[in-house]
């Protein structure tokens, strides 16, 4: 009935010739390989960053089975042929930063989701910083050695890059299996953004290789406002110190629609145009498992990555009980002290438009897509919201002022009070299962006085 | 009055890859819809009728076929300029400020039809105020209509605010504007069309004027219109999703190309390198309009886009000041019926130069890339490098190729085909400009 179905897109590519292979990239398998070019990068990078496939974990009930969709009335979710206790194929990126050949090697099939969470500085002319260079390498994709897909380094948002160095494959160049490219960046505007492979992105985003990254502004080290941490440069503006925060929290928002997942897993095509959000995630779990910790974190290298432990072996370090998130390995757990200012930062590349709402406590939107809420004459155009209406590839920088603390042992009976930060746009927000509460959520707890240590890292739970 | 296509802009480079894509010999453009003499390469397509302050246009609702980027083709409703052949979408209407405007709509389909101008004021009807149409308490149609088969209805406004509208039927629109009866209308501000509204910062480059019109299609309604059966909006599911009319890499495609007889309008961004200490390098500008039933969160890449206005209204505040509440954004996520005014500059931040200020970068062996056709094979722009042979390269002078697509990536396809779909490019030519 419809013959595209059964044409591949890279057979599309093949046959249709060069007017479609715009779409795409050629990958030049010349009779002599400089091995090396391959490796002999001049400077070191600061992050080193694998992109391959692998498998983490969704709650695995209920299953979902879909009779007309690619999986022919097998159940799409949980995955077949996940090993336990997995359930999703994924294509990811893992840290690799310092790892041994024999490690970076040994990290193929594992891949994370969501992909590290980073930031850097905001580049200082006077001082003439560093650039800050990110290298990725591909190691191919364990379950799909067929797709010979090369992968890059977008990230979303940043202003005036030249293609080199922005990642999308049909304009510059790709990564393929084995190799390694530098991607240098001079990040001149503070604020959050979100990075992505670009290579066939309709799939590789849906799989998982997404992430966050944001810039500090110069101004964080002074004094303004009572702040020393910033989300933007704020002195010279009629509010100073609007952007400071005590804490803060990186919000990635994506997507898992289950017959892509299954389809990649299984050597089938999905309709793309079928697309629904199945499960709607936040820093890569759904509720309530985005209230777990994150996996164990080494704070003394958490400087510009959030540095998740890893084993002998390369692999990443779980918490007792929790093996199952081993290759979900972000919390998205708010905690915080009564009166601190709390900055969020969301960033959405799932496919769909969400809405965040913070219940009970008013947020302030002093930031879209990595700008500064001013207009072209100062205006300040920041507003205050309890809803973030966030669609694909936009991000939102907002802060809040936690409530005093209710006394007592708290409105929870547990020492603290409980705000809900979830999505109000419904779908998915029960994880597909009857009842109860799920999705893109999570909690923020507010606690009195100081009880809630210093933040070390971003996402840090203090306690 | 004949409203005849005129050329807007002329860019000084004038070969676009979109050619070399598809056939080396199409270089004479005979659409029936737009003049092959006076169409500009890249940018908008005005049709005006210039030269008055009372500008007439007519536009005849008929049926036609697109191509689309699966190798299908789709058959359509849509409003064409005069007597000429179907084209898709409709004519850019390009006005001044202040203009008596005057549309005749003629109507060849086999029901009834209407035009509304959403952001005009004040429309009339065949010389009274156009009103919703009820048969009995039943709203038949947004405005007056034209009756089925040959009828016809006059409108007229006066166009009095600058910015960028879209004009689309109003009679059944869940299934008239989803048949493509649509276009846009480009009102320009007294202080000059080099500038989209009555505010000196936001004069911008008229080299670098360009739209974004962004639609879909459910192919089961269009199938159900063509023979006359009915379609239940329940199961409304677009497959497709277009940019100016077309899919990618038809989008980049010159306007008139020869090869898409009734899909007058590229979507290619050329421009130049902007100058950011140049006070007088004016911004390129970006109309928005969705005519889909999503938001589109349109992503160009490599900069952001500075929102200076929406829906026709300059951003502005209430205050004596008049506040500019403009504002940048890297997603431009525009709703349903929605336009966005949007001026952006692209620079290279770190002007990169194969002398002077190299990449800090090892630049991997050719066998170590993946090589996109659009590469020139050097970082640097104007500059190309020997590529492998037999790599298919498109590249003509070291220029670049900087994408811009919907992010709800799921509709960049084309109904099973990945990658097509609402994308398109920026070009930035090297400063010498391209001597092919």
């Amino acid at each position: 009935m419809n013959e595209k179905r059964n044409l591949s897109r890279r057979e599309f590519l093949k046959y249709a010739g060069g007017a479609v292979a715009a779409a795409g990239t050629i990958t030049w398998a010349g009779k002599i390989l400089l091995p090396e070019a391959a490796s002999a990068q001049a400077l070191t990078p600061h992050l080193y960053l694998a992109g391959t496939d692998g498998w983490m974990y969704l709650p695995p009930t209920p299953q979902i089975i879909r009779p007309s969709s690619v999986a022919g009335g097998a159940p799409l979710h949980p995955d077949s042929a996940a090993p336990d206790p997995f359930t999703t194929y994924i294509f990811g990126f893992r840290n690799i930063t310092g790892m041994s050949e024999t490690q970076k090697l040994g990290q193929k099939f594992k891949a994370q989701h969501n992909a590290p969470l980073f930031w850097v500085n905001q580049y200082d002319e006077v001082f003439n910083d560093v650039d800050f260079r990110v290298q990725i390498t591909n190691l191919g994709l364990e379950l799909r050695p067929d797709l010979f897909d090369a992968h890059t380094l977008h990230w979303h948002g940043f202003r005036n890059v030249i293609p080199f160095f922005d990642g999308e494959p049909s304009g510059s160049v790709g990564i393929p299996t084995g190799r390694n490219f530098n991607y240098i960046y001079r990040p001149r505007e503070p604020g959050t953004y979100m990075f992505h492979c670009h290579v066939e992105d309709v799939e590789h985003v849906q799989m998982g290789m997404t992430g966050l990254v944001f810039v500090r502004p110069l101004q964080d080290g002074t004094s303004v406002g009572g702040f020393t941490k910033f989300m933007y440069n704020d002195a010279d503006t009629t509010t100073p110190g609007s952007t400071g925060f005590d804490r803060e929290f990186a919000m990635f928002l994506s997507e898992v629609w289950t017959d892509s997942h299954w389809a990649d897993a299984h050597v089938q095509l999905p309709e793309w145009s079928d697309y629904k959000a199945d499960f709607a995630m936040l820093n890569g779990r759904v509720y309530p498992d985005t209230l777990l910790p994150n996996s164990p974190i080494n704070a003394a290298n958490s400087t510009s990555w959030l540095d998740v432990e890893t084993d002998a072996n390369g692999d990443l370090m779980t918490n007792p009980g929790l093996e199952h998130l081993q290759y979900n390995p972000h919390s998205s757990l708010v905690n915080c002290n009564a009166g601190e200012r709390v900055a969020l930062r969301f960033a959405n590349l799932g496919f769909k438009e969400q809405a965040m709402t913070l219940a009970g406590i008013q947020m302030r939107v002093v930031g879209r897509d990595a700008t500064h809420m001013r207009g072209r004459d100062g205006t300040d155009t920041s507003y205050e919201t309890d809803t973030i209406n966030i669609g694909p590839g936009e991000s939102f920088d907002v802060v809040f002022t936690a409530p005093s603390f209710s006394g007592g042992s708290g409105s929870s009976g547990r020492g603290y009070d409980t705000y809900m930060l979830y999505n109000r746009n419904y779908v998915g927000s029960n994880n597909l299962a009857p009842g109860g509460f799920g999705g893109q959520a999570t909690e923020v707890h507010v606690y009195p006085g100081t009880t809630v240590p210093a933040q070390q890292y971003p996402n840090d739970l203090g306690i | 009055m004949h409203a005849n296509t005129h050329k807007r802009t002329g860019s000084g480079f004038a070969l676009l890859v979109a050619l070399a894509l598809v056939s080396a010999t199409a270089v004479s453009v005979n659409s029936p819809a737009v003049d092959a003499q006076t169409v500009p390469r890249v940018g908008i397509v005005c049709t005006e009728d210039a030269g008055t302050t009372t500008p007439s246009f007519t536009l005849t609702a008929k049926t036609g076929y697109i191509a689309l980027p699966d190798a299908t083709t789709m058959f359509m409703w849509g409003y064409s300029n005069g007597s000429d052949g179907f084209q898709h979408p409709g004519p850019v209407l390009c006005v001044n400020e202040g203009d008596t405007v005057t549309v005749v709509l003629q109507n060849t389909l086999s029901e009834a039809v209407s035009i509304m101008f959403p952001g005009q004021e004040n429309v009339l009807a065949n010389g009274t105020p156009a009103q919703p149409q009820f048969s009995g308490t039943t709203l038949t149609s947004l405005t007056n209509t034209a009756a089925a088969n040959g009828g016809s209805v006059t409108y007229s406004f006066v166009a009095s605010n600058p910015g960028t509208y879209l004009y689309e039927s109003g009679t059944n629109p869940e299934k008239q504007v989803r048949m493509g009866l649509f276009g846009a209308l480009i009102v320009r501000p007294t202080m000059g069309s080099d500038f989209a509204y009555n505010r000196p910062e936001d004069q911008f480059n008229p080299d670098e004027e360009f739209m974004v019109l962004l639609s879909e299609i459910d192919p089961y309604q269009h199938q159900a219109a063509q023979v006359g059966a009915n379609f239940n909006m329940n199961n409304y599911q677009a497959r497709y999703w277009l940019i100016n009319g077309r899919g990618f890499p038809d989008s980049i495609a010159d306007n008139g190309a020869s090869w898409l007889p009734t899909q007058p309008y590229g979507a290619l961004a050329q421009v130049a390198e902007h100058d950011p200490d140049n006070p007088t390098d004016f911004p390129g500008m970006a109309r928005y309009l969705n005519v889909g039933t999503d938001d589109y969160p349109f992503h160009p890449h490599g900069n952001n886009g500075l929102v200076i206005g929406r829906d026709g209204y300059p951003l502005a505040g209430p205050g004596p000041g008049n506040e500019d509440l403009s504002f940048e954004k890297f997603a431009i996520n525009i709703g349903p019926g929605q336009t966005w005014d949007v001026i952006f500059k692209w620079y290279d931040a770190e002007h990169y130069d194969p002398v002077t200020n190299t990449v800090p970068v090892t630049v991997p062996s050719m066998a170590n890339q993946s090589i996109g056709v659009f590469y020139s094979g050097s970082p640097y722009l104007g500059t190309q490098e020997a590529l492998p042979s037999g790599t298919p390269t498109l590249n003509q002078c070291g220029e670049y190729y900087i994408i811009s697509h919907n992010h709800a990536l799921y509709q960049i396809v084309s109904w099973g085909v990945n990658m097509t779909g609402p994308i398109t490019y920026m070009r930035i030519d090297p400063p010498t400009g391209c001597s092919q």
